[in-house]
């Protein structure tokens, strides 16, 4: 089933000073079917975050559509568009954006509360959440109190508690260790295997490597992907830095 | 040559920073000239020759120059205040310079450029804004005197110039210096890297809350407990420390045992429109805590400042028609040669007294020849006791002041029949407002002796003047024995301040006006012709002993002293609402700041724009209102002592000062609804 199309997205930034415009996307086409763990590669400036921004409707396109299960994110109107993206979408930022004012269970319960859940409904929700994700023994300690995976984890069960349709990472791995940035990915693997979508934005090859498919974005446009199939995650890893060679020596599309 | 290069650059880069920080040196820079132009127009207030020569003036000097130095340390508190909120706020930028490669002493010397140009600007704007205003100001005193405008022609002079400008330089180079010292211990790295992170939570602090319930319990129960003006007085002052301690201890750890409550109550805490408030405040109130009591209690001394002030002046008139039943009281004799009083005949003062009305063409509605005695006791159960009270003595409230005639003078004076058998008195309470009161069983003791209560009467023919601080009794005692008994034993017990007997003539006039206008012309008649009088008798006579009491000196007296009270307390009013103002405006935006990143966290992970500024609404409107409200809860504790407090500045009616309480404090309210409407939108930038 698709459940996220995207079809000819453009975006262009104008600078503050008027005149010089940067074309950050260029016309980006892709669909996700449901249950995909889809990793996006490209190099710095590529157009990444902008991409994920507008898939998240955190920022409009200049030109494109975006559809959600037949549903187009333009059309959605700016009162509801909060309620949406509570619904409908969990994000997971490089940067963890925790809120450090509220304890681990209070971050996770946020997007909840903010949907106006009851109490009860909460707590049914939260134990298997943290449960599956290893957070339960912290839900009473604050942000600056917990390790750096520890709160990617916890940022992992608030994007999970409201059973999103799709997951958005940006870069979740970039501020953590190669140890937390496994035991992450593996925790990914895993929501995946029970039917979570994913889709995540990442430098790394070994993050890349344990999703399922990767696209690879170059100058704002979608310019190859490859599927994992039947690969290990090694012949995966090694796959994926080939291409990558071969993008940055400037191959041509093959 | 290189060094004038150098201060264009420190120069130019002071002039860049204060325009990239214009939310805090903005209103600081205003807020020194504001500070700088009422300072000055109190300074000079109190140095006009001019106004001080005016009728009623008298009084400008001196409270003026009172006012000066309140003046002085509120300017000294907030400027050093401001200055901490633009410290702090830019510690950040100031470690930046130096991972830049930036020295200290360099940072220092922006930093001096930057005072300079600021405190250029303030003090220039603060002269003219003091010299705009001042004209007004005189204008607005001699309003408020009741006198006619001293026209002329206004300068400025050196004198009045001078001093004001001196003081703020050094106040802005006193925090200069402050300033370097904090950037001396500045530790660059740690500035970097410090953001809030890795603050707790609060704790309630158990002991602090206890304390604060404790003192502000009793601050209240001694406002509301105090029976009499006397027992004010001393009290109100140490109620008042009370109520600002309890204030302070509550705010630091009563909202926060508030707020830990409300968190537990799961129901409560977790819903969208109560989570971000709750714990936002929580946090807020560890920081704020200090700075919202001050608001509340800067709120109150507001609120009291200008509802007291207010109500005295409005009350004049008629604190002065109720001391005043008479427009005149003359008592006058003298002392000879061997020290005896001698009284001059009240027949031929009252001759004098109507020939000196008819020569300035003022009818005379009464005159009236009064002799009493007035005497101040302790009262307790039915007994009059003359003792000394002793400062400590909490009794206040029974401090009675008791004016005796005898028979044949209440007769003579109301031309009623009154019987009295000796050991028999009449009583009447003239007022009887505080403590113990009300004479009830038939008998009263006086100084031991017992005397049987024949009647109470309704009113009293003696009106004694200006007392509205104690209880006011008035005695009929049957024949001038018993009288010259009581002043005999009263003499025993308070030796030289002994009260003497009163000897005086009562004169009503037909038109107040007409008397009034009059006054002191034909006071210096009266005299005069007295004089003549005696000058054959001149070699007889040692000092003259002469009491002189007029209602015109005393509406001289009273619109001086509480016209220029009411200027002052406009002013410093008007000073402490924008402290208060400015307090708010600092919090509310360093606060932007710092809830900034939350408020955009959670517009990443789903709150809309809608429920991002209600949820600022609401906290905003929790830390604003909490102040307003706890200045107005205080305002209203204390109104039972300030109103005791008003009596001994001759205020006696409640329900004006009620109702100047009440107009002042919705004044206020609307003020402070618009500063905050104004904040929170700076706010709401800042955070959005
Ligand atoms: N708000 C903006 N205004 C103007 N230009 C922008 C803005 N945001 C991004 N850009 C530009 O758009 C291009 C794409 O930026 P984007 O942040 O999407 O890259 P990215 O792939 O996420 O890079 P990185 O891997 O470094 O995060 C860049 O050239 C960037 O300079
Ligand atoms: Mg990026």
């Amino acid at each position: 089933m698709e459940l996220l199309k995207v079809i000819g997205i453009k975006k262009t930034y104008t600078t503050r000073f008027g005149g010089n415009q940067v074309q950050a996307l260029k016309g980006v086409t892709f669909t996700v079917e449901a249950g995909e763990f889809i990793a996006i590669m490209g190099e710095s400036g590529s157009g990444k975050t902008t991409l994920l921004n507008i898939l998240a409707a955190l920022d409009k396109p200049t030109a494109g559509q975006v559809i959600l299960e037949g549903r187009e994110l333009s059309g959605i109107k700016d009162k509801e568009l909060a309620a949406f993206r509570r619904n409908n979408l969990g994000f997971v930022f490089q940067e963890f954006n925790l809120l450090d004012t509220f304890s681990i269970r209070d971050n996770i319960l946020l997007p909840l509360v903010l949907g106006g859940k009851s109490v009860a409904e909460m707590k049914k929700r939260l134990i298997p959440v943290v449960q599956s994700l290893g957070i339960e023994g912290i839900l009473d300690k604050f942000p600056y109190e917990v390790s750096g995976g520890e709160k990617q984890r916890t940022a992992v069960a608030r994007a999970l508690i409201t059973n999103p349709k799709l997951i958005l990472a940006d870069e979740p791995t970039g501020a953590l260790d190669s140890h937390s940035s496994d035991e992450l990915l593996r925790t990914f693997a895993r929501i995946n295997e029970s039917g979570q979508t994913i889709l995540m934005v990442t430098h790394s090859v070994n993050a890349a490597s344990s999703a399922r498919r990767v696209l690879f974005i170059r100058d704002g446009v979608i310019f190859h992907q490859i599927y994992r199939g039947d690969a290990t995650r090694e012949q995966f890893y090694q796959k994926i830095s080939d291409t990558l060679t071969m993008l940055r020596t400037g191959g041509e599309r093959k | 040559m290189k060094t004038g290069f150098k201060t264009a650059f420190y120069f130019k880069l002071a002039l860049n920073n204060i325009r990239k920080n214009y939310r805090f040196f903005v209103p600081r820079i205003l807020t020194g000239a504001g500070l700088l132009g009422c300072f000055y127009i109190v300074f000079t207030l109190a140095m006009d020759e001019r106004l001080a020569q005016v009728r009623g003036g008298t009084y400008i000097p001196t409270i003026m120059g009172l006012g000066t130095y309140v003046m002085a340390l509120l300017s000294f508190i907030l400027m050093l205040y401001t200055n901490s909120f633009l410290m702090k706020q830019r510690k950040r930028e100031f470690g930046m310079y130096n991972v830049l490669g930036m020295e200290k002493r360099h940072v220092g010397r922006v930093i001096l450029h930057e005072m300079m140009i600021g405190g250029f600007i303030s003090v220039a704007l603060g002269l003219v804004f003091g010299i705009l205003f001042y004209k007004l100001s005189s204008l607005l005193i001699c309003r408020l005197l009741g006198v006619d405008v001293i026209l002329g022609f206004y300068f400025i002079r050196l004198k009045t110039l001078i001093p004001p400008a001196i003081f703020f330089i050094l106040l802005d180079t006193l925090t200069y210096l402050f300033n370097r010292i904090s950037i001396a211990r500045l530790k660059p790295v740690e500035l970097i890297n410090s953001s809030h992170t890795g603050e707790r939570e609060p704790k309630v602090k158990w002991l602090i809350l206890v304390v604060g319930i404790i003192t502000l319990s009793a601050g209240y129960y001694i406002a509301l407990t105090t029976k009499s003006p006397l027992e004010a007085l001393y009290l109100f002052f140490f109620a008042v420390i009370l109520v600002i301690a309890g204030t302070y201890c509550l705010f630091v750890s009563g909202s926060i045992f508030i707020l830990k409550l409300l968190k537990k109550n799961e129901r409560f805490y977790y819903n969208k429109n109560h989570m971000t408030a709750v714990s936002g405040l929580l946090y807020r109130m560890k920081q704020n805590a200090v700075g919202l009591a001050s608001i509340a209690i800067l709120a109150t001394g507001v609120l009291v400042m200008i509802s007291t002030t207010v109500s005295l002046y409005s009350g004049m008139q008629q604190t002065l028609d109720q001391n005043y039943p008479y427009h005149l009281y003359i008592s006058a004799g003298y002392e000879d040669k061997e020290g005896n009083v001698v009284q001059i005949p009240r027949e031929l003062l009252a001759q004098i007294v109507e020939e000196a009305a008819r020569e300035y063409g003022v009818g005379i509605r009464s005159v009236e020849m009064q002799r009493y005695l007035q005497v101040a006791y302790m009262y307790e159960k039915g007994a009059f006791t003359s003792t000394v009270p002793r400062v400590f003595d909490l009794n206040f409230g029974n401090v009675a002041n008791v004016t005796f005639i005898t028979r044949d003078e209440y007769e003579n004076l109301t031309g009623a029949k009154l019987e009295l058998d000796k050991g028999e008195i009449a009583v009447c309470a003239i007022s009887t407002k505080f403590g113990d009161r009300g004479i009830t069983n038939g008998f009263l003791t006086i100084d031991g002796k017992t005397y049987r209560v024949a009647m109470t009467l309704k009113s009293f023919p003696v009106q004694d003047r200006m007392s509205t601080t104690v209880n006011c009794y008035g005695i009929i005692v049957s024949d001038n024995e018993t009288l010259d008994e009581i002043y005999e034993s009263q003499k025993e017990a308070y030796d030289v301040r002994a009260s003497e007997y009163i000897n005086q003539l009562a004169v009503l006039y037909a038109d107040t006006q007409k008397a009034c206008d009059a006054g002191q012309a034909m006071h210096d008649t009266i005299w005069r012709k007295l004089f003549a009088a005696y000058r054959d008798q001149e070699e007889n006579i040692g000092s003259w002993r002469i009491d002189f009491d007029s209602l015109w000196d005393a509406r001289e007296y009273i619109y001086g002293m509480y016209g220029t009270l009411l200027f002052l307390g406009i002013l410093l009013g008007f000073v402490c609402m924008f402290a208060t103002v400015l307090i708010i405006y600092y919090k509310q935006i360093s606060e932007g700041y710092e809830d900034r990143n939350r408020y955009q966290i959670m517009q990443k992970i789903g709150m809309g724009p809608d429920e991002v500024r209600k949820s600022i609404q609401r906290q905003i409107l929790m830390v604003f209102f909490l102040p307003l409200v706890v200045a107005g809860v205080h305002t209203a504790f204390a109104f039972p002592i300030l109103e005791k407090l008003l009596h001994i500045l001759l205020l006696s009616s409640t329900w004006l000062f009620v109702g100047c309480s009440i107009i002042v404090y919705v004044v206020f309210a609307v003020v402070y609804v618009l500063i905050y409407a104004g904040t929170a939108k700076v706010y709401y930038q800042i955070v959005r």
